[in-house]
C-alpha cells in the first residue's frame, strides 16, 4: 500500500472478488423464488403442402403448417435476476425407424424480456418506445409472462428429413421455455422438480394426425 | 529549477504514505468494499431491481477508490522518524575485540 499504484491495484483486485461473490449470491437467490409455470396448447387447423426449401432446390418436400391456440402463465419465472425468457412450441411425432427416438421441430417461438433488458430487444424505435412505456417504473413485470394466443399462425413450416409428412399419426405439440438470467445458470423446461421449482403443468397437446395434401380439383370445363 | 519541479511531480505521483497509513488503507479497503457488496445485494434483493444493485455497487466502489488511492493527509499522520545521517553513538556500547575497546 506504499504507493498510489499499489493501492489502486489492491482495491481493484478486491473489488473483482466482491463482484464475483455478490454475483454468486444473486444467482443463488434465484433458488429461493418458486417457479410454477403452466400452459395449455392445442392444434387448430393443420395443412400439409408441397414446397421447396429455397428457390433453386430441385427436390420438393412436404411442409406442415400447424396453426395453434396456446394459453400460458410464465409470470413466476420473472425475478430480479431474469434477463429474458425464451418460449417455444414444437411439434413431435414418433420416428418410424426406432422406438425411443422422436422427430421434433419448432413451429413458433418468442423472446419475453424483463424491463431491465428491454433496451436489448431487436425491434424498431416505435415498438421500442411502446415497450419501455409499458413497464414504466417497474423493475420486473411478471404480467409479460402471461401468453394468450388464439389460432396463432406458426413462424416456421416444418418438414422431416425424409421429405414426407402427410398422414403422419401421433403428432403432439409441446411447450418449452428457457430462462436466461443476468447472472447464473441457464435453465430449460425441467424434467425433475427441484426444491420450489415445479415442472411445467400441462404444456402438451392432444395427439392429432397430419392430413394429406389437398388435391387440386380439375378445372371445370365450361 | 525544472529538476526540483520534476522531483515534486514524482513525489505526488508516487503518493507514498507512512506505515500506519498503509495499515489504515488496507483496513478501509476491505471493510468498505465488503460493505458496498452487502448493501448492493440487500437493496437489490428487497427492491427486486438488479440495475439498482449494479449502480450501488459501482458507485460505492468509485467512492472507495477516491478515498483510498490518493495520498490523503490523514494517511501521513505517523511519519517515520529516521535517524540522523552520519551520526555516531557518543556513549560506549562496550564492544571489546582483541583486548581493545572499539565501540
Amino acid at each position: 500500500m506504499h504507493s498510489t499504484i499499489v493501492r489502486g491495484q489492491n482495491v481493484f483486485g478486491f473489488f473483482t472478488t466482491v463482484c464475483f461473490v455478490v454475483a454468486a449470491l444473486i444467482a443463488a437467490s434465484d433458488f429461493l423464488a418458486p417457479r410454477t409455470p403452466k400452459a395449455t396448447v392445442a392444434a387448430n387447423t393443420v395443412q400439409v403442402v408441397r414446397g421447396r426449401p429455397h428457390y433453386y432446390s430441385t427436390k420438393k418436400e412436404e411442409y406442415a403448417i400447424i396453426r395453434f391456440t396456446m394459453n400460458a402463465d410464465f409470470s413466476s419465472l420473472f425475478t430480479w435476476n431474469t434477463k429474458q425468457v425464451f418460449v417455444y412450441v414444437s411439434a413431435s411425432w414418433p420416428n418410424s425407424t426406432s422406438e425411443e427416438l422422436v422427430n421434433e421441430a419448432v413451429i413458433w417461438d418468442t423472446i419475453i424480456t424483463n424491463p431491465s433488458a428491454d433496451h436489448l430487444q431487436n425491434i424498431g424505435p416505435a415498438a421500442m418506445k411502446k415497450l419501455l412505456k409499458s413497464a414504466k417504473g417497474k423493475s420486473i413485470d411478471p404480467k409479460r409472462g402471461k401468453i394468450d394466443l388464439k389460432n396463432q399462425k406458426p413462424k416456421y413450416q416444418i418438414t422431416a428429413p425424409t421429405g414426407k409428412l402427410q398422414d403422419t399419426d401421433g403428432v403432439v405439440l409441446r411447450v418449452h421455455y428457457n430462462v436466461q438470467p443476468w447472472v447464473g445458470v441457464l435453465t430449460w423446461t425441467p424434467q425433475i422438480e427441484f426444491g420450489s421449482w415445479k415442472k411445467l403443468k400441462g404444456g402438451v397437446s392432444k395427439a392429432f394426425k397430419l392430413p394429406s395434401i389437398k388435391k387440386k380439383d380439375p378445372p371445370k370445363k365450361v | 529549477m525544472a529538476d526540483q519541479l520534476l522531483e515534486q511531480v514524482r513525489d505526488i505521483a508516487e503518493g507514498q504514505i507512512d506505515f500506519e497509513g498503509q495499515r489504515l488503507a488496507e483496513l478501509l479497503a476491505t471493510v468498505l468494499l465488503v460493505a458496498v457488496g452487502a448493501v448492493s445485494f440487500v437493496v437489490g434483493y428487497v427492491k427486486q431491481d438488479i440495475k439498482l444493485a449494479l449502480y450501488i455497487g459501482l458507485g460505492g466502489t468509485a467512492l472507495t477508490m477516491g478515498l483510498i488511492v490518493p495520498p490523503w493527509p490523514f494517511f501521513k499522520r505517523h511519519s517515520v522518524k529516521w535517524l540522523p545521517v552520519g551520526g555516531m553513538e557518543k556513549s560506549s556500547q562496550g564492544i571489546i575485540v582483541d583486548g581493545k575497546v572499539i565501540g
